[in-house]
């Protein structure tokens, strides 16, 4: 920073992990660069909002959003970044009370265009360098858990998806950037890291694919558990079931799934079908019973007959997904899936949505109910009057009692019972050991 | 921090001007773009725009990796957007292509040694003729349905007793009716590998037939248009 006093800097983020990533990153850049962190209500200097536009329910939130700071935050200078920045970039430039709206590609160097900005440099978002990875490591006092970024991009172009105009075409990071990441975020404090990108599992580094590379990450030294985010569910073999005996990497999958139909699955352009589905999930159910799957399921996509709706459902008892993204279909402009023909009404994605979420919690309470009695190893995310709180191995919240509790502990929880509603429900726990 | 990227990484786009226009029935043509620079994947698609349109759509690469020209194989929809833009091209017109994208294609080491059952319907043929293009010495049987025998694209290019024809509406066919009623009285190796390209009713069907078959569904690669 170029100016003498402390300037201060408020963030919004909305959509997937990578966004939440993404900002955490900024955040570790501006606060080594001494702005002040502080809440958008608090009249920042400046307002960073990592947009989504996954789904039309994104966009209404990114421009509420948008609208909301512009207006609590009168004289900041507003920086719009994110899918919905590369979607709808030239509406958001027309709009005076927006600043820079800066793409994906050019996110990372978000400071320099605020250093420079205040300075009195007069640049322009075009000009910063195109980089997907220079993300710094997180620092360790946003979360508990950090995320780092492996991939970036799609060029699966599934039917429904926008993703691949907004992120534009499959890339890795390269293998040692990768590992000097993982290092530098377990040096910071994290005792839990996720793997993180748009589709991991397209991961290739010259010779090194997706299940080399996290072979390798759980070669890094130090005392740290790995998750994937989510991962599409085609292309990984026995190698990769294996690499899951490794202490270091935990039980769970979000395995997209998105229809338990075939004829839906190939509307989408998805490469795989039901059984090969079953069969991944099959192979990690023998190998590690209780592991957990949870997935993405698209209700109301174009030409859905009752029939297709119905095999979704029977695939979802099936596969006893612990939780269920439930995705009403929405169009989105410019996707293959906006030219199908047979779109349905929003009153039988509403109705299919729900029955969708129904037996989401149901499966969620027959998986929970079978860790009654077992124990977990908890990182412990937050301390309320006394009460623990955070995720066992399996991804299950749980909450216990501990003097003294500190965040970032891994403590050894036996489980004892169940409580909350719905989505809400959650684990009580008392400690083992630490 | 450019050095992080990887020169492949990047959105491609290229221009080009269109060089030949071929007509191959009264709907149906190819389009003929310089290949220059551009490399790819027999298999692979790109996406096509038109020099100050604002939408684009995919295509398979028709032409072999080491042709002359980058080749597209192009059917006008009726009602279509973008097809009976593309059919008012001319020669030295000017296009956007991205890419190229896709899985969908052969690697060298599986050409020389694999069995092959490319199943195409109508213009889904594209890939198939870009891999026996790209590997001429490659083992392999192509099965297309298509409703006319007019619609046989550049048949002669195949050996003949490598390409069936099933027609659906004209009695001009190897096969007189659908792939599928072809297909399902098939024998293949149990070591074939099937690659699918074309509309996702044909795909369904095709694949289902094949499992009944005993295929494994990873010896079968799908690449879905519609
Ligand atoms: C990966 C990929 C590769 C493709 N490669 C080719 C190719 O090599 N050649 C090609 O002609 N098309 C190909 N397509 C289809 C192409 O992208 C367009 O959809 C097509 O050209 C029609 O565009 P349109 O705007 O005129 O009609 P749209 O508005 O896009 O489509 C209208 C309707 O036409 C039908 N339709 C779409 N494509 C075809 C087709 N090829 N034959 C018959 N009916 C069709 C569908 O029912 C569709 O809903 C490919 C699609 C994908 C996803
Ligand atoms: S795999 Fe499909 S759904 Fe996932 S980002 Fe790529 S295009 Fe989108």
């Amino acid at each position: 920073m170029t100016t003498n006093d402390k300037k201060s800097v408020a963030f919004k983020t909305l959509g997937c992990r990578l966004n939440q990533y993404e900002t955490d990153a900024l955040v570790t850049d501006f606060s080594n660069a001494g702005y002040e962190l502080v809440d958008y209500n608090a009249s920042p200097d400046v307002v960073i909002i990592n947009t989504c536009t996954v789904t039309n329910q994104s966009d209404t939130k990114s421009r509420s959003v948008i609208s909301q700071s512009v207006r609590k935050a009168k004289n900041a200078v507003v920086v719009v970044t994110g899918c919905m920045a590369n979607n709808f970039k030239a509406k958001l430039e027309s709009q005076e009370n927006i600043t820079f709206v800066v793409e994906n590609n050019r996110k990372s160097s978000i400071l320099s265009l605020i250093d420079a900005h205040f300075s009195g440099e007069i640049v322009h978002p075009d000009q910063l360098p195109q980089d997907v990875f220079r993300y710094e490591p997180v620092h360790k006092s946003l979360h508990t858990r950090s995320a780092v970024k492996i991939q970036d991009g799609c060029d699966n172009f599934c039917t429904f998806c926008i993703i691949p105009m907004v992120r534009g075409m499959a890339a890795s990071r390269p293998v040692a950037d990768v590992l000097e990441s993982v290092r530098k975020t377990v040096e910071n404090g994290f005792k839990e890291i996720v793997i993180t990108g748009v589709n991991i599992g397209r991961y290739e580094d010259g010779r090194v694919r997706f299940e080399e590379l996290l072979a390798k990450i759980l070669e890094v030294p130090g005392d740290f558990r790995v998750r994937i985010s989510s991962l599409e569910p085609d292309g990984f073999g026995d190698d990769f079931v294996k690499l899951f005996a490794h202490p270091k990497l935990m039980p769970h999958l979000h395995l997209c799934l998105q229809s338990g139909s075939d004829k839906t699955l190939l509307r989408m352009r998805r490469m795989y079908d039901v059984a090969q589905f079953r069969k991944t999930v099959n192979k990690f159910r023998s190998a590690y019973p209780g592991f957990n799957f949870t997935t993405d399921i698209i209700v109301g996509f174009p030409g859905e007959t009752d029939e297709e709706f119905q095999q979704t459902l029977d695939a979802i008892k099936e596969f006893n997904f612990s939780h269920i993204h439930t995705f009403k279909y929405s169009v989105r402009k410019g996707t293959r899936a906006e030219r199908l023909e047979n779109h349905l009404p929003e009153k039988i994605k509403s109705e299919r949505s729900l029955k969708v979420r129904d037996l989401s919690v149901e499966n969620m309470k027959r998986y929970f109910e079978s860790f009654i009695g077992q124990t977990q190893n908890v990182l412990i995310e937050r301390i309320s009057e006394g009460t623990a709180s955070g995720y066992g191995e399996n991804y299950i919240p749980v909450h216990f009692k501990l003097p003294g509790a500190q965040k970032n502990m891994i403590i050894k929880v036996k489980l004892t019972g169940l409580v909350g509603e719905d989505e809400d429900m959650f684990f009580l726990g008392e400690i083992v050991g630490e | 921090m450019m050095s992080l990227m990887k020169p492949d990484m990047q959105m491609d786009v290229s221009f080009y001007k269109v060089e030949e226009i071929r007509h191959l029935t009264d709907e149906t043509f190819s389009l003929k773009l310089p290949r220059a620079r551009f490399a790819f994947k027999a298999g692979q698609h790109i996406s096509l725009g038109i020099v100050g349109g604002n939408q684009s759509r995919e295509y398979s690469i028709y032409s072999g990796e080491n042709d002359e020209n980058l080749e597209l194989l192009i059917k006008e929809v009726d009602n279509g957007y973008f097809t009976p833009r593309l059919r008012k091209l001319k020669a030295g017109s000017m296009v956007e292509v991205h890419g190229p994208f896709g899985k969908f294609g052969m690697e060298p080491e599986l050409a020389a040694n694999g069995k092959f059952v490319f199943i195409a319907s109508g213009t889904g043929i594209a890939p198939f003729r870009s891999i026996v293009h790209t590997y001429p010495g490659i083992d392999y049987r192509i099965i297309h349905g298509v409703r006319y025998s007019k619609e046989a694209y550049d048949r002669e290019e195949y050996a003949a007793d490598r390409y069936t024809l099933c027609t659906s509406r004209d009695k001009g066919g190897n096969y007189n009716g659908r792939l599928t009623g072809y297909l399902k009285s098939c024998t293949f190796d149990p070591e074939t590998h099937f690659d699918l390209c074309g509309n996702s009713n044909m795909i369904f069907d095709a694949l289902e037939i094949l499992k009944d078959k005993g295929f494994d569904r990873d010896q079968i690669h799908c690449e879905v248009y519609f």
